[in-house]
């Protein structure tokens, strides 16, 4: 079999496109669209506690939490039908992880309480990003710095801006994981 | 010296081999991911996976999920290796032309 080094070139670029574009799709899209919902989540649930009478928002974060809760699934099942992974961690898995997470965090705030709102929301923060940080050391490290930055913000808004600490986080927290899916999204 | 391999370099079968060395070990791709990837129908692509499975070049495998049908496809190590020599080959081409 003989082709000319014209055809070998297309060949080769044709190769590197797809395992570019391969790569870029099963990397990004799982990333990117829970950044984008959960950034939309926590814009509306923080913006909500800065401005709206405390008894109903935790009505509004319970809904926000089952929204996000449905479709994550969603999202997740979707990602989990175009590559099946049969040695490491399973989707089963790692919904078992969020589901024990999420125990551990309520009964760490059942010890701690009676804690203000913006107490409970730092320790919920802590436990999502810890979350966060665990599944990117098993799946993509360039995720652990976002994960890391968040943890700082919401430490330094609780610390030292606490007057505005849910419109600080917000803006930096939503904002900052809308932004950053956008980034994956349209910069990968 | 490696040599081209006649199965591999069709384009789609190429670009079907191309993808599926990018996953991990012991991973599969779904088959229509794989068709809305490469653009092309299910008739073509089923035909085109036929040809690389009688080569021992990919592994077809049909479950059910959800209880619906459906098709995963992975490389075999076999395939790797002539995937690997099909590239080498085609870098080879290319490095002569420039030599010269």
């Amino acid at each position: 079999m003989n082709i000319s080094p014209d055809e070998a070139e297309r060949a080769l670029s044709d190769i590197q496109a797809i395992m570019k574009k391969n790569r870029r799709i099963i990397s990004s899209s799982g990333t990117y669209q829970f950044l984008i919902l959960w950034g939309v989540i926590w814009l509306f649930g923080f913006l909500s506690s800065q401005f709206i009478h405390s008894q109903i928002v935790g009505y509004i974060w319970m809904g926000l939490d089952i929204l996000g809760g449905i479709f994550s699934a969603i999202i997740g099942v979707r990602i989990g039908r175009r590559v099946r992974n049969t040695y490491f961690l399973s989707g089963k898995r790692i919904g078992a992880f969020w589901g024990l997470l999420t125990l551990f965090c309520a009964a760490a705030i059942l010890v701690v309480w009676p804690i203000d709102a913006r107490q409970l929301a730092m320790v919920i923060i802590l436990f999502v990003m810890m979350g966060w940080i665990s599944m990117s050391l098993l799946l993509s490290l360039a995720s652990i710095k976002f994960g890391l930055a968040i943890i700082v913000l919401a430490l330094v808004g609780f610390f030292i801006l606490s007057g505005v600490f849910f419109l600080w986080m917000a803006v930096l927290g939503g904002g900052g994981m809308i932004a950053y899916g956008l980034y994956i999204r349209y910069r990968w | 010296m490696s040599e081209l391999n006649e199965t591999i370099h069709q384009p789609v079968r190429l670009r079907i081999m191309a993808t599926l060395v990018t996953l991990d070990k012991n991973s599969e791709l779904d088959f229509t991911y794989l068709r809305d990837l490469l653009g092309v129908t299910d008739g073509n692509l089923g035909a085109h996976l036929r040809k690389l499975e009688e080569a021992e070049y990919i592994k077809v495998n049909k479950s059910f999920v959800d209880r619906k049908p459906r098709t995963y496809v992975s490389a075999t190590e076999l395939g790797k290796k002539a995937f690997a020599g099909h590239v080498n080959a085609l870098k080879e081409i290319l490095k002569n032309d420039q030599g010269m």
